[in-house]
């Protein structure tokens, strides 16, 4: 067969380009599956949500980061120095999952703020309840680490590769497409991440701490286009265990009720940490986008079963169950209408003059955040129950309640106990995020030496942190109070 | 044809010839210069004890000290030393050798490199009497190398102004230990490279001046992989600065396979104690000679100490096996072969053994987790069994004789003092002397000097240094007088 010149050329180039295709795809695109989990537990805090499409910092890079930016970190011990969960014999922390798509990746999963720890004592290993408040995390900085290493002159490919190499052996090929492309990528998308952050780093402005997040505004400036406003709502993250008892109709999640399915609060969340079923990398605009979305849906329906079914952890101290059962009765008059499931106005909106906590939280969502976010929820093509804004905060089930410390919306009260106080009599600085259980109180560890030095200073006198509102049980005499403390740890 | 095309001709000619000279001679330079800088050899040993004590652990790749600058230091900078050469720190050099007992070479890039191995810290040296010959014993807790002192007179020499190529060249030509070239590179690349290598080991381990001074036979084991990890070290909470320990024997791996190893027992794999330790010999996850290593590993498995040398009265002894049975095998083993006993190679709680709790708190929760990111490269080899305890861990007792001082911070000096009460035992002695005391059972702890060598003086005063705990009479310390005395009878024999 006689190929003229021309074609011959012409299929010299396709050879190549198609290598060159071959070649781009399985260094940067190829997706290779995690490895079994044991069990739902474990794929539950290390699994992938889909983040490392568009979150996915590489994962030698991300390794070496708190070895050459030592300075940037809070304190000594690497990422545990965040207060993230970590258990020891793994890789990576709790809440961080690393899936291999072209190279090695880290993203994070729910786990990063629904994983907590308590100890008996300071000398105790930390027990990991899975679905509980990520209490001791604290996310604000370690993402502010992530974009000062990216802003800092030594994010540079010598400094990291010289601290990768003593980690692993790259070879000439992988450590160019570090040197060109993964090390500048990973600086340029930290550095974009950095300007979608800069409202939280305004002057003078709340700081989350340990065990919160700002959830509606990191919605609004993530997910919608709305323009950055003056509210701060630094809030606690919630349990998310036995999610059964929080569907139904007419219930709410959220704290300020801005959804009104489970489903949905699984997906916006786990949109904002980046999963990707439409991913903004040109090459997937094939068809990939369907296998990707139908992927997610799966793995969100799986999530919402886990976690639907998940027990809330049982109080792990002894009980005087004499003295709770007369607490039971206490609860039955002055809690239950609002945090009993099934009772009338359980999971269901407080108005905000009514509960009176601090409203800063409730101001930062409305309507037309709600609007754009459940636009671009459709845009994506994914169908859930839309967002809503409503004037006043949820009234959650109280399961588990003794692993939910500190309380009210924004953490601004340390304990149980300082809850049924008057606000005037509640503690109005302590330290939250100290993992070593305080059974008296019932609550964390939130004052004394060691709170002081593993926890985060929580001012309630800040924008955002006020301990007032939710007065009920504030006038009981004294022995209802000790006997309704006692049953609220049997919940 | 003109004359002109002839010597144009030959011309041509001649400049062919020259250029097929000139490209052989580059090809035959290249590939000279390709076999020699891209040289990756170590120094082999056909006998396994051989190589243990001087054979590679791949630590010169990344951390080699070239051979010259090693044997020229202690002549050019002798004020550093406490004596006359590296064995004036206690390093047991062998008739015959250049190199100490624990120092490995290899060829890297065209030039004899040196650096740690294992042996260093787990070998030891013991004399009947001042006048005997030492006898060096692999296994044993290195008893007489201060590892500090030689760190500190790195240090030193390289913060020294004379610390030049220009210096140590002439030195390394009289010496003839390398050839011109690396003789040239060193003197213009190779010190400035070891004296950044050395500045910067210098910086990071600055947090030992928080301790005591370490004295020969102990390290700090879990601050170095703190400073490997890059942990800002000077806001470390104040109750992990001091970690000083006993090295420890390294005998009868096999039979230690899950048990809680380390003083702390912090982890139960002992391939990954090994690794974990091989840090120690500059040796990263990259350059980790396996093969090597492995061969140690190997031998270590069934590697027994020697038996007691010196006399032992049978009849005492079999009156302590009762003693020791009753008071001691729960936790230590049945025997010195015999490990079985139900709490061998577990953790005693801190608030039970109440020994010196500094080297417990000095290996924090935080480094535990950091370590899962060790050898994350090597899948296989990943280091998963890392975890925080809260005591210490229980030994078997192989080889007990040669292991003194006792405690994990080597506070005790000998097994007299050990079944004795806390008050009873010397609130100071020295270390590194090498003579034996069969009387006490341990190593001459009353001798402060020998000829220019002076030793180390141990105060149990300081921090970290504590000698109490592992008393009571749980521990055999008010025992009567006899049953002691076969107790350490019984025990010369394990």
């Amino acid at each position: 067969m006689h190929l003229s010149r021309c074609t011959r050329w012409f299929i010299a180039i396709l050879a190549i380009v198609c290598l060159a295709g071959v070649f781009g795809w399985y260094k940067f695109f190829r997706e290779v599956p995690q490895p079994a989990f044991a069990n739902e537990g474990e794929r539950f805090k290390y699994g992938s949500i889909g983040a490392e499409n568009t979150r996915g910092i590489p994962y030698w890079i991300w390794l070496v980061l708190p070895r050459v930016f030592p300075d940037l970190m809070p304190g000594p011990g690497g990422y545990k120095s965040f207060g993230v969960v970590w258990e020891p014999g793994q890789q990576i922390p709790v809440g961080f999952s690393m899936k291999t798509i072209g190279f090695p990746r880290i993203a994070n999963n729910c786990a990063i703020c629904h994983v907590g720890t308590w100890r008996a004592n300071g000398s105790d290993l930390p027990h990991v309840v899975i679905g509980s408040p990520a209490h001791t995390s604290n996310l604000q900085s370690m993402l502010r680490f992530l974009t000062n290493c990216a802003a800092d002159p030594r994010f540079n490919a010598d400094t990291l590769l010289a601290q990768i190499e003593r980690e692993t052996k790259l070879s000439v090929v992988d450590r160019l497409i570090y040197r060109f492309a993964l090390i500048p990528l990973t600086r340029s998308a930290l550095n974009k991440e950095s300007t979608q952050l800069a409202w939280m780093n305004r002057p003078d402005w709340p700081d989350w701490g340990k065990g919160r997040d700002d959830p509606m505004n990191l919605t609004k400036y993530f997910m919608t286009s709305m323009p950055v406003d003056n509210t701060t709502g630094q809030a606690d993250f919630p349990s998310v265990w036995n999610l059964k008892i929080r569907k139904g109709d007419g219930l709410f999640l959220n704290w300020s009720c801005d959804t009104p399915a489970v489903r949905s609060v699984l997906i916006d969340s786990a949109l904002g940490l980046g999963a990707a079923p439409d991913p903004t990398v040109p090459l997937d605009t094939l068809n990939w986008k369907f296998v990707r979305r139908a992927w997610f849906i799966v793995r969100m329906a799986e999530l919402d079963d886990y976690l639907s079914a998940l027990a809330p952890p049982s109080y792990p101290f002894p009980v005087d169950a004499a003295l709770a059962a007369r607490g039971g009765a206490v609860y039955a008059q002055a809690c239950a209408s609002c945090h009993q499931p099934g009772q009338g106005r359980t999971s269901r909106l407080i108005p905000i003059d009514e509960i009176g906590t601090d409203r800063n939280r409730l101001d930062t969502w409305n309507q037309a955040a709600a609007d754009q976010a459940n636009e671009k929820v459709k845009e994506i093509g994914i169908i859930r129950p839309n967002m809503v804004k409503q004037q006043g905060y949820q009234s959650p089930p109280l399961d588990g309640l003794w692993m939910r410390g500190p309380y009210l919306h924004n953490g601004s009260v340390p304990s149980l106990r300082d809850l049924l106080k008057p606000v005037a009599d509640r503690t109005k600085v302590f330290y939250r995020g100290y993992d070593v259980y305080d059974p008296a109180d019932v609550g964390f560890t939130t004052a004394g030496v060691d709170a002081a030095r593993e926890g985060w200073k929580e001012d309630t006198a800040v924008r955002g942190n006020g301990n007032q509102g939710h007065t009920y049980g504030t006038e009981l005499p004294d022995q209802d109070k000790e006997a309704l403390l006692e049953y609220m740890k049997t919940l | 044809m003109s004359a002109q095309t002839q010597a144009s001709d030959r011309s041509n000619y001649r400049f062919g010839w020259a250029c097929w000279i000139a490209a052989i001679v580059i090809v035959v330079a290249a590939i000279w210069a390709i076999a020699r800088f891209t040289s990756d050899a170590p120094v082999t040993y056909a006998g396994n004890e051989d190589h243990f004590k001087y054979g590679s652990t791949g630590g010169e790749r990344s951390s080699g000290i070239p051979y010259s600058i090693w044997m020229a230091l202690p002549e050019l900078f002798p004020q550093y030393l406490p004596g006359k050469g590296l064995q004036s720190l206690g390093f047991l050099y062998e008739p015959g050798k250049d190199l100490p007992i624990g120092v490995s070479k290899r060829r890297v890039m065209g030039m004899d490199r040196v650096f740690l191995n294992c042996a260093v810290c787990h070998a030891g040296s013991v004399r009947d009497t001042p006048a005997s010959a030492p006898r060096f014993i692999v296994g044993m807790p290195s008893n007489t190398v201060d590892l500090q002192g030689f760190q500190r007179f790195l240090s030193a020499v390289a913060l020294d102004k004379d610390f030049t190529g220009d210096r140590i060249a002439p030195v390394i030509k009289k010496m003839g230990t390398d050839d011109w070239l690396n003789r040239e590179l060193i003197r213009y690349v190779g010190v400035d490279l070891m004296r950044d290598q050395l500045i910067t080991l210098w910086r990071m381990f600055s947090f030992m001046d928080n301790e005591p001074v370490f004295g020969p036979g102990r390290f700090d084991t879990f601050n170095p992989p703190k400073v490997l990890l890059n942990f800002r070290m000077d806001d470390l909470p104040e109750e992990e600065w001091i970690g000083v320990c006993n090295f420890p024997s390294i005998w009868h791996q096999r039979l230690r396979e899950g048990m809680e190893l380390h003083w702390d027992g912090n982890n139960t794999s002992v391939d990954e104690r090994n690794r974990s330790a091989a840090f120690g010999t500059g040796a990263l996850p990259p350059t980790l000679d396996r093969p090597s290593i492995h061969r140690t590993e190997d031998w270590l498995l069934d590697a027994a100490p020697p038996a007691y040398p010196y006399p032992v009265d049978a009849t005492l002894a079999s009156k302590g096996k009762p003693v020791y049975a009753e008071h001691c095998a729960r936790c230590h083993g049945a025997s010195g072969t015999d490990f079985t006993g139900e709490l061998v190679g577990k953790v005693t709680p801190i608030d039970v053994i109440k020994t010196d709790r500094h080297r417990l708190d000095s290996y924090s929760f935080a480094l535990c987790v950091n370590q899962g990111q060790l050898y994350a490269a090597y899948p296989s080899e990943r280091f998963q069994h890392f975890r925080k305890t809260n005591g210490y861990a229980n030994q078997p007792l192989d080889g007990v004789w040669l292991r003194a001082p006792y405690l994990h911070n080597g506070s005790v000096p000998n097994l007299w003092s050990l079944l004795e009460p806390s008050s009873m035992r010397p609130a100071s002695f020295f270390r590194g002397y090498d003579v034996y005391d069969p009387r006490n059972v341990g190593f001459v702890a009353t001798v402060g000097k020998e000829g220019q060598k002076a030793f180390f003086a141990y105060d149990t005063t300081l921090p970290g240094n504590g000698n109490f705990g592992h008393e009571g009479p749980a521990y055999g310390t008010d025992l009567p007088e006899d049953s002691k005395q076969a107790l350490i009878e019984y025990l010369k024999t394990f």
